[in-house]
């Protein structure tokens, strides 16, 4: 082979690795991943109101147990689906969690009417204009978030969750911090 | 089309609210300069300043209270990849993996500068010495066919 067809060689060479490395990299991501940056962090200390008695809900002062914050909305379709699932797990599990509903771009009436007959073992908060929302890096809904009882950000799922799903993410949450699963659909 | 007019008179859509109240005029102008560079996390490639969304305006009304808290540009724009990750910047910065994004198109190219110039310092391709071979000279070929083919054509 003469010295320039070596050169060329050489180059495509490195070029095609390159490339392969770029689509490694990509394929061995679940495309279902959603970026969880607060993993392993302070949960960011919110004060919002409860929907059924308009009573100030404030997180520092929640500290010593476990907290799933599951956001939604009456215009959301999978929310609907997603509620009985975390109302159930809330009546299951309410005596070692705190469950909070919180309602995310909605207006009080809409989020009554969804939520139906307040049930004191998952109580909705109102956020408004989203601010806390925003805090938590929400991308839409439904999101659940799982908080320790230190008060770190555990866990979060990004779809509606099953309650297979939220059963392992509870138990998960018992165990003392480490890694915890590392796909966060 | 009657299903689609029902469809959309029936669907849910989130109540749209108007944005927090604007600020002065210089850090209003910063408000929506760095709303240009966050990405909305509802729509397709769209920033936060370009899109109606619900989301979109929730993140405004953060750019607007951090930037009347005082906080630097900098700190706004890592106030929201701590939270969305880098995926929240419309222009990623040219580091770690993006590097190969930016740097790729820049090598393929000064290499095929340098490619060009090697080839336009080669001097140009000396004219052939011998004309082609005719007919006459063509070596025999063991094909008989294409032995008959020429004798036809010399005759």
């Amino acid at each position: 082979m003469s010295r320039r067809g070596l050169w060329i060689g050489l180059a495509l060479t490195a070029v095609a690795g390159v490339f392969l490395f770029v689509l490694a990299k990509g394929f061995g991501r679940d495309p279902h991943e959603v970026p969880f940056q607060l993993r392993g962090k302070p949960a960011p200390d919110f004060t919002l109101t409860r929907l059924d008695t308009g009573a100030p809900v404030r997180l520092s002062d929640l500290k010593g147990k476990p907290i799933v914050l599951n956001f939604w909305a009456s215009w959301c379709g999978p929310c609907k689906m997603e509620h009985p699932v975390v109302a159930m797990a809330a009546r299951r599990f309410g005596q070692e969690v705190q469950f909070f509903g919180v309602v995310f771009e909605d207006t009080e009436e809409n989020a009554r009417a969804f939520a139906g007959t307040p049930d004191p073992s998952f109580p909705q908060l109102m956020d408004e204009r989203s601010r806390m929302a925003v805090d938590y890096g929400v991308t839409g809904v439904p999101e659940t978030y799982f908080i320790d009882a230190q008060g770190i950000l555990r866990d979060k799922v990004a779809y509606p969750i099953d309650p297979r799903t939220m059963a392992e993410k509870l138990a998960a949450l018992k165990q003392p911090a480490g890694p915890l699963s590392e796909v966060v659909r | 089309m009657t299903g689609w007019v029902l469809g959309l008179l029936l669907a849910s859509y989130a109540p749209q609210q108007a944005g927090s109240a604007l600020l002065d005029p210089p850090r209003e102008a910063r408000v929506q300069a760095l709303g240009k560079q966050l990405r909305c996390p509802m729509c397709q490639g769209l920033s936060i300043a370009d899109s109606n969304s619900s989301a979109a305006r929730a993140q405004m009304d953060k750019v607007r209270e951090l930037v009347a808290a005082g906080r630097t540009d900098q700190e706004i724009r890592d106030y929201f990849t701590s939270r969305y990750g880098e995926w929240a910047l419309l222009d990623p910065p040219a580091s770690g993996m993006n590097l190969v994004v930016w740097g790729l198109p820049l090598l393929l190219l000064v290499g095929g500068a340098l490619a060009i110039a090697r080839a336009m310092r080669r001097p140009a391709v000396a004219p052939p010495t011998q004309a082609p071979a005719t007919e006459n000279e063509r070596p025999p070929s063991d094909d008989p066919y294409l032995e008959a083919v020429r004798a036809e054509l010399r005759r």
